[in-house]
């Protein structure tokens, strides 16, 4: 018997980015299945291809051994594949019940909404999480009125009140709370025993092995193996996702422990806290690279935008020896502090404006009034030049500069202010090799400068290449420090997916 | 993200802010004006605001979908030419009828158009509505380019005179809007009409016909102005093409007070109902007040504001006093 849903060496690329080479899996009904991976190895893009959000490049989709296409989530939601969304997809102004019904309303003769009937089934919904939820939460709530968590719930009701043949959680559990989640696994059981197959997307190793029948790891865009949860080891599934490599394509000398200790302390953190952080606290040397890894949102961002005084936060800081707490980025900026964002074209550049304007932004005060221009387009020159910015003049457009090109005039408007601490959020999100290359080259002579670099990066093998030292963050917290010889992509990995097991620390 | 208890209180009853203010400007006109409340008063105020409460409705639905149109008014005045220069002071009633139908398949037409560039082509609902205004109000001028021609006395004494049961034929028209909308919203159509104006990615995700939705708003806008337009030229007896132009921000007025946000997916009809006669009233008080237009002008304004800014201002005051 074919299994319910196989997928075959599908492929997808998005711009310079492959996000999937060759990926493929089977699942059973009446199975569950973990798709583990570490951060950016496609599981997202994956899932999102077999639920129809994303049309593949090549590769195919056999259900029950028949070859299926979809063209949107609807068709998939037809053949019985139904998700929960990471983004969710309910509307905030409707009720709970209106969100879970909407298309599918139960209608009286007529052609009117049976509001009891929808009342009733949403409320039998609702009871399947009995315990875990407040107990003000009626059909009639609307969303925009729930905690993340509660909609999460909603949208996990929503999937499966459809009777799906195949369920997939895309970090449906990332929100929720342990009863929430126990809850949850109890009924994937009870789904399971239905007929139900179930794809579970997780970075969370204990759930994983307590809730899997089987796995499919994937690893930059490929299946790299796959087998029976009760045939394996948490290690062997880390090994799989991150096997010892030499180094890749980042080069850089990295300074030993004992010689930054004897470096100047640029920034002290004592117990610092935010909405996300819960008592962080750490030093960075002059000169250093420190990398913060860890899963997606465990308050990396946060941290760096505290530092920068973008979020209110309460501990002790001091830079340079001297305490500091910022409450607005321009104080920062003052103390020559830079964040660099990570999202370039939302965040870093004015796309329609020149180089020579981009470059400029945070420093035209330093020009006077009116602007002395002869002197800013010598020093935008002169920080092109340094960069080694590849452009036709000052005056192009900055669309008109590649990718790796744009990234140099983001942090170059940064340098213009000569800064001492550079902040950088996931500087290489959606980059291409190339352009990652050049930009190591560059972080690594900005340190050899003295320039001292707090690098957040979702790719792990990156910030094993060229940190120095890397902080690992759970929940708001350091959960562990890697530098030296334990400094190596297994350990990152699980580290944060807080597997300890062959690991040496 | 904690609610305050008025966000709570007018998600339910959107129309709670216009209820007060209807209130609090009813008894500033009847101080002014102590017999509004006799039929023949009611009836002469009604009538006069009649056809600004069947524009705001249309506006209020398009808005509640996610929209704006700002071609109302001008759908307001080709109806008006249509009907006055078609219609005439001695014109029968057959031929009256057959051109109320013909503006109103008009209305649906402009309407049509309007949809057909907003949710298909995906262009931005402003910018589109103001640009067919133009169209419309160019058409209007076509038809009728001096102010002239009308409606037979027995049709205007029809709109102007019918009171059943002491009350005006408008409260009929509103009673008989109120429960084709209670219907409506009992329907899969009125809880897509939410949805899409609410998060219309979200509602295309679970496979509500978004554009579809979006369309039928305009068509629906464009009926009402056209119903409106009718009552306009049964309330002036005659003809003049710029006759609609005050009510597309009066109807956006109207809207947005009686609690339909301008981002969508919330609101109601009623609501909106109580706006256009807010609106009437105020107009009333000043000139009962014997103070310049210009006032009515300035107030309108500072109502809209007042009414956009209100959730704000309640946040801000609740933070403040924490």
């Amino acid at each position: 018997m074919p299994p319910l849903l196989a997928v075959r060496n599908v492929a997808k690329r998005y711009g310079a980015v492959q996000a999937l080479i060759d990926a493929s899996l089977d699942v059973d009904a009446g199975e569950t299945l973990a798709l583990i991976g570490a951060n950016g190895s496609g599981k997202s893009t994956l899932s999102k291809v077999i639920n129809g959000v994303v049309a593949p490049d090549r590769g195919q989709l056999l259900l029950d051994g028949r070859a299926v296409r979809f063209d949107s989530p609807h068709a998939a939601k037809d053949a019985g594949i139904s998700t929960v969304f990471q983004e969710l997809s309910l509307v905030p102004q409707l009720t709970v019940a209106e969100n879970i019904w909407l298309t599918r309303e139960p209608l009286r003769r007529g052609g009117l909404i049976d509001r009891r009937t929808e009342r009733r089934r949403t409320e039998e919904l609702l009871s399947l999480f009995a315990g875990t939820l407040r107990a003000d939460l009626t059909p009639d709530t609307p969303v925009f009125a729930l905690l993340p968590d509660e909609r999460q719930i909603v949208e996990i009701l929503k999937a499966i009140s459809v009777n799906p043949r195949l369920l997939i959680l895309d970090e449906a559990t990332a929100s929720l709370d342990s009863r929430q989640v126990q809850r949850l696994f109890e009924l994937i059981g009870q789904w399971k025993a239905q007929g139900t197959a179930i794809i579970f997307i997780s970075h969370r190793m204990t759930e994983i092995e307590q809730i899997a029948d089987r796995y499919s790891v994937l690893r930059n865009g490929q299946t790299v193996g796959a087998g029976s949860m009760k045939e394996t080891t948490a290690s062997d599934l880390v090994t799989l996702m991150a096997p010892e490599t030499a180094g890749g394509a980042v080069e850089r000398r990295r300074a030993s422990p004992d010689a930054l200790a004897t470096r100047r302390v640029v920034l002290q953190i004592e117990d610092l806290r935010t909405s996300v952080l819960r008592g962080v606290s750490m030093q960075v040397h002059e000169g250093e690279l420190l990398g913060i890894g860890g899963l997606k949102g465990q308050g990396q961002r946060d941290l760096l935008l505290a530092i920068f005084g973008g979020v209110p936060w309460s501990g002790r800081m001091t830079l340079d020896g001297k305490p500091v707490h910022f409450t607005h980025p321009r104080q920062a900026m003052n103390h020559g502090v830079a964040l660099v964002p990570g999202d370039r074209a939302g965040e870093g550049l004015l796309s329609i404006r020149s180089i020579l304007e981009n470059l400029l932004v945070p420093s035209w005060r330093n020009y006077g009034f009116p602007l002395r221009m002869k002197r800013a387009r010598q020093d935008a020159a002169a920080i092109a030049a340094r960069l080694e910015v590849k452009m036709a003049s000052l005056d192009a457009p900055v669309s008109s500069l590649s990718g790796g090109n744009a990234q140099k005039v983001v942090i170059g408007k940064w340098l213009l202010r000569n800064p001492r601490l550079l902040l950088l959020d996931d500087p290489t999100k959606g980059v291409d090799i190339a352009t990652k290359a050049e930009f190591y080259r560059l972080l690594t002579r900005l340190c050899e400068e003295g320039t001292t670099v707090i690098l957040y990066s979702s790719d792990d093998e990156e910030l094993i290449g060229l940190s120095d030292r890397v902080l690992v963050m759970h929940d708001g917290r350091i959960s562990s420090e890697l530098a030296g010889a334990a400094l190596t992509t297994a350990n990152l990995v699980a580290a944060s997916l807080g597997v300890s097991a062959g690991v040496a620390l | 993200m904690k609610q305050s208890r008025w966000q709570q209180a007018t998600y339910r009853h959107p129309y709670l802010f216009a209820l007060l203010l209807l209130v609090a400007a009813f008894i500033a006109n009847a101080l002014l004006q102590p017999n509004l409340l006799e039929p023949t008063t009611l009836n002469r105020n009604m009538r006069v605001f009649l056809p600004l409460i069947l524009v705001a409705v249309g506006q209020a639905i398009v808005m509640i979908g996610g929209g704006i149109d700002i071609s109302v008014g001008s759908i307001v005045s080709v109806v008006n030419a249509i009907l006055a220069t078609q219609i005439g002071l001695s014109g029968d009633l057959s031929t009256a009828g057959v051109m109320m139908g013909v503006a109103l398949l008009v209305g649906m037409g402009a309407g049509a158009l309007n949809g057909l560039f907003i949710a298909y082509l995906r262009l931005q609902p402003i910018i589109t509505t103001f640009a067919t205004s133009f169209i419309y109000a160019g058409l209007a001028l076509f038809i009728l380019p001096n102010p002239g021609g009308g409606a037979p006395s027995r049709l205007t004494a029809f709109y102007r005179e019918t009171i059943i049961l002491w009350l005006p034929l408008a409260f009929y028209v509103i009673a008989l809007i109120l429960l084709i909308w209670a219907v409506v919203r009992r329907t899969r159509y009125g809880r897509y009409l939410y949805a899409v104006g609410g998060k219309a990615d979200a509602a295309y995700e679970t496979g509500v016909p978004v554009r579809a939705v979006q369309f039928s708003t305009y068509v629906i806008s464009g009926l009402m102005a056209a119903l409106g337009g009718i009552a306009m030229t049964l309330l002036t007896g005659s003809g003049n093409a710029q006759v609609g132009d005050p009510l597309t921000l009066s109807s956006i007025t109207a809207a947005v007070i009686g609690g339909t946000p301008l981002s969508g997916g919330a609101g109601g009809v009623a609501g909106p109902i109580m706006g256009a006669i807010i609106l009437g009233l105020i107009r009333n008080i000043i000139s009962f007040a014997n103070v310049a237009t210009w006032w009515q002008t300035f107030v309108n304004a500072a109502i809209i504001v007042l009414a956009l800014a209100m959730p704000g201002i309640i946040n801000l005051v609740r933070r403040r006093t924490r």
